[in-house]
């Protein structure tokens, strides 16, 4: 993912920003870390560059 | 006739359903209308064009990113600008965000959302061999969307919330996310008879889209209430069913048109 799409991204439980820690990039793209929400604390995981925005008890 | 009453279990299993349906349908994607898709076994040269894409637009896109998947051209329905930003509900392998990437240019943006991790790797892809600068995909869940609230200028969708089972909330969330004054366009299905019970209890029907599609007036009304208003409901013209729609045809279900407006106004109920 890109940084710049962070203003449009939230959580999907509580709706509220994200917060978002880099933990690899690959030119402008980053391809693994975090995305936490800044109210409930949910931790959604980037990985090969695809942040998983699901809800946690819907991932597998 | 009723969805999004179910028990939560029933939702939880519908949505394994369509997972494990698509998810494999990712792979197989080099011809149109596999097993996996709410098509038919045949009709490959054909499908794009009975689904209102024109060959000039799919020539265009990288290979693999049409699927055969929808039932219509949602980004057809109603212009799409420069510099809109778009979400796309359910964006598989990304066909539907790739044609609105070109309608949005470099100073537009795309967001696809689905909630099959083989689609969503395989769409990421298909960005990359195509050079789309401005097309991002997630990983979500159209009935919860990681999206802000009002931050999206059109929210478009392909044949994908005939299998939500709470389509009431489905168009809550596209409603929250779209700006005052912004669109749905929406390629779908509905039912132009009643559903028995039983098919809608049928998991293989309901994951090939077609017996958790709503009716016309069941899904305006979900549509007023959730806020939209300037509502159309048209169902496309076919001089024949295409073998793509067959499956839902045996239950009555046919491909619409949906185009509605979040009001700048705040609606009087």
């Amino acid at each position: 993912m890109k940084p710049d799409l962070m203003e449009i991204l939230c959580c999907p439980l509580c709706r509220a920003d994200l917060q978002l820690t880099t933990r690899k990039t690959e030119g402008p793209e980053i391809v693994e870390g975090v995305l936490t929400c800044t109210k409930c604390g949910t931790e959604y995981p980037i990985e090969d560059g695809i942040p998983n925005l699901l809800p946690p008890d819907e991932r597998d | 006739m009723t969805t999004g009453v179910e028990p939560p279990e029933f939702d939880l299993t519908v949505r394994a359903k369509v997972r494990e349906r698509y998810g494999p349908a990712a792979a197989g994607g080099d011809s149109c209308c596999g097993s996996g898709s709410c098509c038919g076994a045949s009709g490959a040269s054909s499908c794009g064009d009975s689904l209102g894409y024109s060959a000039q637009e799919l020539s265009a896109l990288p290979e693999g990113a049409f699927l055969g998947l929808g039932c219509g051209n949602p980004t057809a329905l109603q212009g799409i600008a420069p510099g809109e930003s778009v979400l796309d509900l359910g964006s598989g392998a990304g066909v539907d965000c790739f044609l609105a990437a070109r309608r949005v240019g470099d100073t537009g943006r795309v967001l696809g959302v689905d909630m099959t991790p083989e689609m969503v790797a395989r769409a990421r892809d298909n960005a990359r061999k195509g050079g789309f600068g401005n097309v991002e995909f997630r990983l979500g869940e159209i009935e919860h969307l990681p999206v802000a609230d009002r931050s999206v200028d059109v929210v478009i969708s392909n044949c994908v919330i005939n299998l939500a089972p709470d389509k009431g909330q489905v168009y809550r969330e596209a409603f929250r996310v779209l700006r005052p004054g912004g669109r749905l366009l929406v390629s779908d299905l509905v039912a132009t008879r009643p559903i028995s019970a039983e098919a809608r209890r049928d998991l293989e029907r309901w994951a090939g889209c077609s017996s958790g599609a709503l009716s016309t007036e069941e899904t305006n009304e979900r549509l007023r209430t959730a806020g939209f208003r300037d509502i159309s409901i048209v169902r496309r013209s076919l001089e024949t069913t295409p073998a793509t729609l067959a499956p839902a045809d045996e239950l009555g279900v046919v491909p619409v048109g949906i185009v509605a407006v979040r009001p700048v106004q705040v609606p009087v109920p």
